[in-house]
């Protein structure tokens, strides 16, 4: 026979149980705007994983504290879910299954890499999911592809500007590059060399690395063999970006070295030393000191802990943008107009400055962020900005 | 750069690499060779090593050389807990000892992650600049390094050889029924070896973290390579984990920079697979008897 203690602790166990069961099975509520983060949450590019689930949060947090996003007259709050990909293509599937069957969600900030974005394309075209992501390969917009927003430029957009403008000043002959040995890494080479020729360098030497090299001497020494006046670190992850600089200054390398690719000079400097990344040149796809970045930088590290990653701001920035498309579209639900209201979006006054959509002339389909981006040069650990740019040139 | 110092600068970064894969390796062949357990989470404590330095170093301002002691005796005493916890449940039972090692790996990584968070850091070095020699440029830190490798090896190589612990740990790798008849004490004997082996890679971790950075996932790399140099080297044999090392070291460095990045991946795979196929037992490795 139980003992009174025992039925107590059988009774107070079946109750947590059940409380467990009906917290975890509970729905949202049925107005609910269900926001999926797709990212890679592990990893050298976790990084910018948690900068995007940092701008649904905080996005949503926006439109939470005000009661919900109002549309067609209904208030709707917003629910965020983050999966991770860890920046492989099977993964990514199984994220993405998660998000589209088991929590029912169709919009999505993701996919971050190419190769996961690439993946799972056929699944949120034919599901009509809207994604937004940070992918560099040209193939993940286009017109198969509706639901496929990308709201970061990528070095297909900014590599040409940028490095006419660098070549010009620097007077530039022969560059060499090491790249990531997957799709990312082979686009970007692809736009990077083109980008150098079409500003009169030569792109001399180019190497193609694991994502897990943390070794760079025997690379570095055969391009400096070729007698290069500078490194491209193009959108290689911001570890390795480091390590590159620290390594090239290390053997005796004095000529510059340009960042053609996303923002990652907290952690170059962090990685490289303040010596070593002093003088680098890098892309800016924002300007920190506008008040309105800076006030979300500020939100972003009291509530994270951590520095905020340039990207960050772009993704809340198109967060935005999908609320005030629901919100023209008159509906939470049809993705299709939701789509089509975001591409008609011009000059969103939007927390990176005013943004719209291009990408018909490239890609088919305007689908593709156009928004004002910088240079910057590293000088005492943080990036001054040099230029001022969009995609027709910098000044 | 004439050709000559371009090979005389490939043989010294290899010579460098070699040895730093080479303390990585010597614990991880250590603690196989002993408890025949394929250690996964030894990537795992050489960050955990790195992560300790830094904080002393940049937090406590403890000089370098102690910070670095201190990393190898704390991730050591960490390595000996969970030795008791958790491995000497799988002794001599390799799949699920790898299983599980995996696992602590796992746990190890991801609780860095959520505690210090993603970003690398750097620490900064004793040893900054460089040192040429002729046309060869040599990083002083690499330098430090691989004088602080060449140590640390011999110290643990006259532990091992001199000492009535190494005997033990000897006659323990060699035969441990014969071991234990003799009166070795191996419940005493392995979580002391499983804490120089996890000590040794948490040395390598502080030694190469202002080299290569500190992060939550600062290990995989160098756990990689130390499963490359035991495959050539011969799990267990700690001479072999510094050949092994020096040999991984050079293929890297020399065809890295004669021939460049995917094929000098080539090349070390296919030296293993070629050592696989014509000594599995690795090039100073015992070859086990069958029957």
């Amino acid at each position: 026979m139980k003992s009174v203690r025992q039925n107590i602790q059988w009774f107070a166990a079946s109750c947590g149980a059940c409380l467990l069961t009906g917290v975890l099975a509970a729905p949202a509520f049925a107005q609910d705007i269900k926001l999926g983060v797709h990212t890679t949450l592990s990893g050298p590019a976790s990084t910018w994983g948690k900068a995007m689930v940092g701008a649904a949060e905080l996005a949503a947090d926006d439109v939470n504290s005000r009661g919900g996003l109002e549309v067609a007259g209904t208030k709707h709050k917003v629910v965020v879910s983050s999966y991770d990909d860890n920046y492989k293509a099977n993964d990514a599937v199984t994220a993405m299954t998660r998000l589209i069957s088991d929590d029912n969600i169709s919009f999505v900030v993701g996919p971050l890499g190419s190769a996961p974005a690439l993946a799972v394309l056929p699944m949120t075209t034919e599901s009509k999911v809207i994604t937004m992501t940070m992918a560099f390969s040209p193939k993940v917009i286009g017109k198969e592809f509706p639901y496929s927003f990308r709201p970061v430029i990528t070095t297909e957009e900014f590599a040409e500007p940028q490095t006419a403008w660098v070549v010009g000043r620097l007077k530039i002959k022969r560059v060499g590059g090491l790249f990531p040995n997957d799709e990312s890494g082979q686009q970007m080479a692809m736009a990077t060399v083109k980008a150098y020729g079409k500003a009169g360098a030569n792109f001399d030497t180019r190497e193609f690395f694991e994502r897990e090299r943390t070794d760079f001497l025997p690379l570095l020494t055969r391009m400096f063999a070729k007698n290069i006046d500078a490194i491209d670190l193009n959108g290689m992850s911001p570890t390795s970006a480091g390590l590159i600089v620290k390594q090239a200054r290390e053997m005796g390398f004095k000529g510059p070295i340009i960042r053609t690719g996303g923002d990652a000079t907290a952690d170059i400097v962090k990685v490289a030393g303040l010596a070593n990344s002093e003088g680098l040149y890098v892309h800016q796809p924002i300007d920190p000191s506008a008040p309105k970045v800076a006030a979300y930088a500020k939100r972003f590290t009291d509530k994270y802990k951590v520095d905020m990653n340039a990207f960050s701001p772009m993704f809340y920035a198109n967060v935005q943008v999908l609320f005030a498309a629901m919100q023209r579209a008159g509906t939470t639900t049809d993705t299709t107009k939701i789509g089509d209201a975001i591409a008609a979006l011009s000059g969103f006054d939007s927390v990176i400055g005013n943004v719209s959509w291009t990408g018909e002339q490239r890609y088919g389909i305007k689908r593709q962020i156009d928004a004002p981006f910088y240079i910057g040069q590293i000088k005492n650990g943080k990036s001054v900005i040099v230029a001022s740019c969009s995609t027709r040139g910098c000044e | 750069m004439s050709f000559s110092a371009l090979l005389g600068q490939a043989v010294v970064n290899g010579l460098i690499l070699g040895m730093l894969y080479m303390l990585v390796a010597v614990g991880f062949t250590l603690a196989f060779g002993m408890m025949r357990i394929v250690n996964f989470a030894h990537g795992e404590f050489y960050m955990v090593g790195a992560y300790t330095a830094f904080f002393l170093v940049t937090v406590w301002d403890v000089p370098f050389v102690l910070a670095l002691l201190a990393a190898g005796l704390a991730t050591g005493l960490l390595g000996a807990v969970f030795e008791r916890l958790v491995f000497q449940r799988f002794y001599g039972d390799e799949l699920n000892g790898m299983i599980v090692a995996i696992g602590v790996s796992v746990i190890l990584q991801n609780a860095a992650l959520l505690v210090w968070g993603p970003t690398a850091r750097t620490l900064q070095s004793p040893f900054e600049g460089v040192v040429a020699v002729g046309e060869l440029m040599l990083s002083r830190e690499r330098l430090f390094a691989l004088a602080c490798a060449a140590v640390i090896f011999l110290a643990f190589w006259v532990v091992m050889m001199r000492t009535q612990f190494g005997r033990a740990v000897r006659a323990l790798a060699q035969d441990k029924e014969v071991a234990l008849m003799q009166g070795v004490r191996a419940n005493r004997i392995y979580p002391l070896a499983f804490g120089v082996a996890v000590g040794l890679a948490a040395t390598a971790g502080a030694l190469m973290a202002p080299i290569f950075s500190v992060s939550p996932y600062a290990g995989v790399a160098p756990m990689l390579k130390a499963f490359v140099v035991v495959i050539l080297g011969g799990l267990g044999s700690i001479p072999g984990a510094v050949v092994g090392g020096i040999l991984l070291g050079l293929v890297e460095s020399l065809a890295g920079t004669l021939l460049g990045s995917t094929t000098a991946d080539v090349l070390q795979l296919a030296l293993v697979i070629a050592i696989l196929l014509f000594r599995p037992w690795g090039l100073l490795g015992r070859q086990e008897r069958e029957g």
